[in-house]
């Protein structure tokens, strides 16, 4: 494409050669006139001296012809030689005039025929003067009077003056002829400016359409890339080099366009990757907008979790559910074979050849590698505002090597995705976290309802569902106040806005209503005595957009608390009435004179009473060991025979209207027991026994093998019970310990709770036998920590029957402890 | 003077007894709150000591009952318990109580309290409750 320069080159060329053929004309036009002039110069002297000298030789005729005719009439000599002189004279006249007219060829007649005429009238005049001389005067008059010299001197001058005259025309077309010949040279350099302005203007022309016009073309299609049009085609069908600049700016223009459209279909990648709220649709989504673009056909995407572990977590494009399967299992190896250094560093990694990567991975990776068939990948690192979330795998079937502009592509869409990967993980952190939060919400022991600013509901816990009565189904919406109604102590209502809820949204700050005997209503009109509290929902800007409502059934804590008042009650009546014995008594015996047996009574009551405030702090104390767990037992082989004995024999001594007896059997196993114990459970029944038996009595204990079982289990009305309750515990023996006696009795009624603590039946004579209620309590609980069981029978009136039982062996104390 | 002691403890009524005797008052003794109240309906005493945890009907309740009967009404009521909270107090003299014993209480307090009714009002009739 070197038309423009050569086309150029030659006009220029053309142009050149024009101005110097131009200059050419000028300077040999003016030569030439220079050199015509020189000429002419020259002709004109010698024709100006062929002028003077025809003229002369006209003188010097005349001259002659006048001395001659001188002569002829006076003879005078003088006028002879004058005559002769002038003769001569214009004999070299003529001579000359025909040298100088030799040029002329046009002079050449009329020259001659003024020579011939000369010489006649020169031949005439000689031929007078002769006859003069020779004949005298009067010879000389005839010969002039027959007038033959003047007729010759006539035709002489008559000849004359036409050569004059011919000269002196001569001589105007010489001038004329000067002047004609600066004309033409004029002419010629008038044609020459005249050809080189039209060539110029063909050049002109020619610069216009060759290289004006295609500039102007250019020039406005570079305008409007640079405007950024990069619809409209840039076309310049001229075949040169601006041709050629135009095609350039084409192509330009067509990869701009591509960029361009690369560049919008990355923002629709961008647009539909934002969108994609589960990891499984972003790669989706990432292989649908990049596969086409790059044309890989599969796609992996990996996260990093919250332990900074990159994690495989979702595929595109894979049919093969067997190579998905591996990809997961195998997520480890294969992080292992990424260059993960590269990739943090926010490097797009193309990997032509797969198995290069996988040659020096784990075995399961060559596999992997090899049964996939992906020949090249390409490792898009995700990284979002400076770290590293995750990385886009894809894959090529091909071999794909990644050029420069893909990768650039990768690069960019590798932003997009990364940032849509980061919201993704966000928005599944804040599903988590929301999913917690309503696993808690609605496992959560406690009533909570959610509401909105208006205090309507929009939603309910199922503890809320159970203690109220309502489904959540049915009071979303409805004003919470109407769900939940709550009323005070006396069946007042509260109104709503007392309430804490209400008082939540209003002051933007926790309320609660805990401890006022607050009772709800439930649907079906019961009352639960409920604790409230309330906290406001708030948005990051502190408005409040809902609150919570946290009703907490505190049936079971109100009735705790009665028991423990109960408790706290009897145990401080319990503490003061041994107190004010002792005090009272003590303080009688100080201020007051008394009689010895009375100051005797006195000081009984107060040593009872101290007795009685020992035993009470031991049973409190063991009570509490025991609630506890801190009553730790120390089982030891024991024969109870002897254990019953001992126990017996102080009582014996104290109880004079009791009949104490022991009945043991004989053969009994060895049974485990801690000792302390055991002795604390036998003095409890007998203690009991004796107590309750104000009349006296008999007293009975009775130790034998037992094979029969409890009551409870007897009335459940098993045929072989006891065959059966020795297998089921295992064939092991146990020893039963009965206590009769002939006392007060109970009815079924009072021996309903007879087991628990601080139970006391109500009857006089109980009261005034004494005691905590925590007795029988100890006892049952130490029995069941030996793997034993108690039990009464009893009819009022009619005394009582206490029996327990404890295991043969020592791996089953403890068992049914609790 | 009559009075009447009502307690489910022996060993308390036997303390109360031995405190006044030999002031020559006659001292009545009832062991739960139906005998208490049939008691001072009966007798009459001019001071009823009622333990408040009785058997069948308790110290309040009997106080009560006394209280809002015309013929009994004028019974100086002394509430012993072995309850020393607030409540049990307040409860104690919204009952209409005269007095108030805290167990362990001091039989000279007792001693000063009889004497105290007896100087007010000699004669039968008026409460006079003695300050505390």
């Amino acid at each position: 494409m070197r038309r423009l320069r050569v086309q150029l080159t030659v006009l220029l060329a053309m142009l050149g050669l024009l101005v110097a053929a131009w200059g050419a004309t000028i300077f040999l036009g003016a030569r030439n006139a220079a050199l015509l002039n020189a000429s002419e110069q020259f002709e004109v002297g010698r024709f100006d001296e062929l002028r003077r000298s025809a003229i002369d030789f006209e003188m010097k005729f005349v001259d002659a012809e006048t001395n001659q005719r001188d002569f002829l009439l006076t003879g005078n000599r003088g006028a002879r030689m004058r005559y002769a002189l002038a003769r001569r004279r214009a004999d070299e006249r003529l001579l000359r005039t025909g040298v100088l007219a030799s040029t002329w060829p046009t002079l050449l007649l009329p020259l001659e025929r003024v020579q011939t005429a000369y010489v006649k009238w020169a031949k005439a005049a000689e031929a007078e003067i002769g006859a003069r001389d020779r004949y005298g005067p009067g010879a000389a008059a005839v010969v002039v009077s027959q007038g033959t010299s003047q007729n010759r001197f006539t035709e002489l001058r008559v000849n004359h003056t036409a050569l004059e005259k011919l000269l002196a025309g001569l001589q105007v077309a010489a001038a004329r002829q000067q002047r004609s010949t600066y004309q033409d040279t004029q002419r010629l350099a008038l044609y020459a400016a005249v050809m080189i302005l039209a060539t110029v203007t063909l050049i002109f022309v020619y610069l216009r359409r060759a290289v004006g016009a295609p500039a102007d073309a250019l020039r406005s299609a570079s305008g409007r890339l640079a405007g950024g049009d990069l619809d409209t085609p840039v076309e310049l069908p001229v075949p040169n080099e601006l041709g050629a600049v135009a095609a350039d700016l084409e192509v330009m223009r067509r990869r701009l366009a591509g960029r361009m459209d690369a560049l919008q279909r990355l923002r629709d990648l961008s647009a539909s990757v934002m969108g994609a709220t589960s990891l499984q649709r972003l790669c989706s989504v990432a292989l649908a907008g990049l596969g086409p673009e790059v044309g890989a056909t599969r796609a992996a995407l990996a996260a990093v979790d919250q332990r900074g572990q990159l994690q495989l977590r979702a595929l595109a494009g894979f049919d093969d559910s067997d190579v998905t399967e591996i990809l997961v299992k195998i997520d480890e190896e294969i992080r292992a074979a990424l260059p993960l250094d590269d990739l943090r560093d926010g490097q797009v990694v193309g990997v032509t050849d797969v198995g290069d990567l996988a040659s020096t991975a784990a075995e399961p990776v060559r596999e992997l590698v090899a049964r996939m068939g992906a020949r090249s990948l390409a490792l898009v690192p995700l990284v979002s505002r400076g770290s590293f979330v995750g990385l886009l795998g894809l894959f090529w079937s091909e071999r794909h090597p990644l050029d420069q502009e893909q990768e650039a592509l990768l690069g960019l869409a590798g932003n997009q995705i990364a940032g849509a990967l980061a919201a993704a993980l966000r928005y599944e952190e804040a599903e988590r976290a929301a999913g917690e939060a309503r696993a808690v919400f609605y496992a959560i022991a406690d009533g909570v309802l959610l509401t909105d600013p208006a205090g309507r509901v929009t939603a309910m816990n199922r503890a809320m569902e159970l203690l109220s009565g309502w489904t959540e189904a049915e009071v979303k919406g409805m004003p919470y106040a109407e769900v939940l109604p709550v009323e005070e102590e006396g069946s007042l209502p509260i109104p709503a806005e007392a309430r804490p809820l209400a008082r939540a949204i209003a002051t933007g700050e926790p309320a609660s209503d805990q401890g006022y005997g607050v009772d709800l209503v439930t649907r079906d009109g019961r009352k639960v005595p409920v604790a409230v509290s309330s906290a406001p929902i708030l948005d990051p800007r502190g408005g409040v957009v809902g609150a919570v409502d946290v009703v907490r059934d505190v049936s079971r804590e109100r009735e705790i608390d009665e028991v423990k008042s109960a408790l706290i009650a009897t145990v401080s009546h319990e503490l003061r009435t041994p107190l004010t014995l002792i005090h009272g008594f003590a303080e009688l015996l100080v201020l007051r004179d008394m009689p010895v047996e009375r100051q005797r009574a006195a000081a009984e009551e107060i040593l009872e009473a101290s007795r009685r405030l020992g035993r009470l702090i031991d049973d409190l104390l063991s009570v509490s060991r025991m609630e506890s767990g801190r009553l730790v037992l120390n089982p030891r082989p024991l024969d109870l025979a002897s254990v019953v004995e001992r126990i017996l024999s102080p009582f014996r001594a104290m109880a004079v209207r009791h009949a104490i007896r022991a009945e043991v059997a004989s053969g009994l196993p060895v049974v485990w027991g801690d000792p302390d114990k055991v002795d604390q459970i036998l003095t409890n029944l007998v203690g009991n026994a004796i107590k309750y038996s104000p009349g006296g009595g008999e007293v009975v204990v009775s130790v034998s093998v037992s094979v029969a079982l409890p009551p409870e289990l007897r009335e459940a009305g098993l045929p072989d019970a006891a065959a059966r309750a020795a297998g089921d515990w295992g064939g092991v023996e146990f020893v039963k310990v009965s206590v009769r006696d002939q006392g007060i009795g109970m009815s079924p009624r009072e021996m309903g709770q007879l087991f628990e603590k601080f139970y006391r039946v109500d009857r006089d004579e109980v009261r005034r036998a004494g005691g905590t209620g925590l007795g029988l309590y100890i006892t049952k609980r130490l029995v069941e920590m030996h793997g034993g069981r108690i039990w009464a029978e009893s009819r009022l009136g009619a005394g009582s029957v206490f029996s327990f039982t404890l295991p043969s062996r020592d791996d089953l104390v403890g068992r049914g402890s609790r | 003077m009559k009075l009447l002691i009502a307690d489910d403890e022996p060993s308390v009524r036997s303390l109360v007894h031995v405190t006044l005797e030999g002031d020559q008052h006659t001292i009545l003794e009832a062991s739960d709150g139906v005998e208490a109240l049939a008691v001072a309906r009966s007798e009459h005493p001019r001071i009823v000591l009622l333990d408040i945890m009785m058997p069948k009907l308790d110290g309040l309740a009997v106080c009560r009952a006394l209280k809002s009967d015309p013929a009994t009404s004028g019974t100086v009521v002394v509430m012993l318990t072995a309850q020393a909270q607030e409540r049990d107090r307040d409860q104690g003299l919204a009952a209409g109580a005269d007095d108030y014993f805290t167990k362990p209480f001091s039989p000279l307090a007792l001693l000063n309290m009889v004497e105290r009714v007896r100087e007010a009002r000699p004669g039968a009739g008026e409460p006079a409750p003695g300050p505390r």
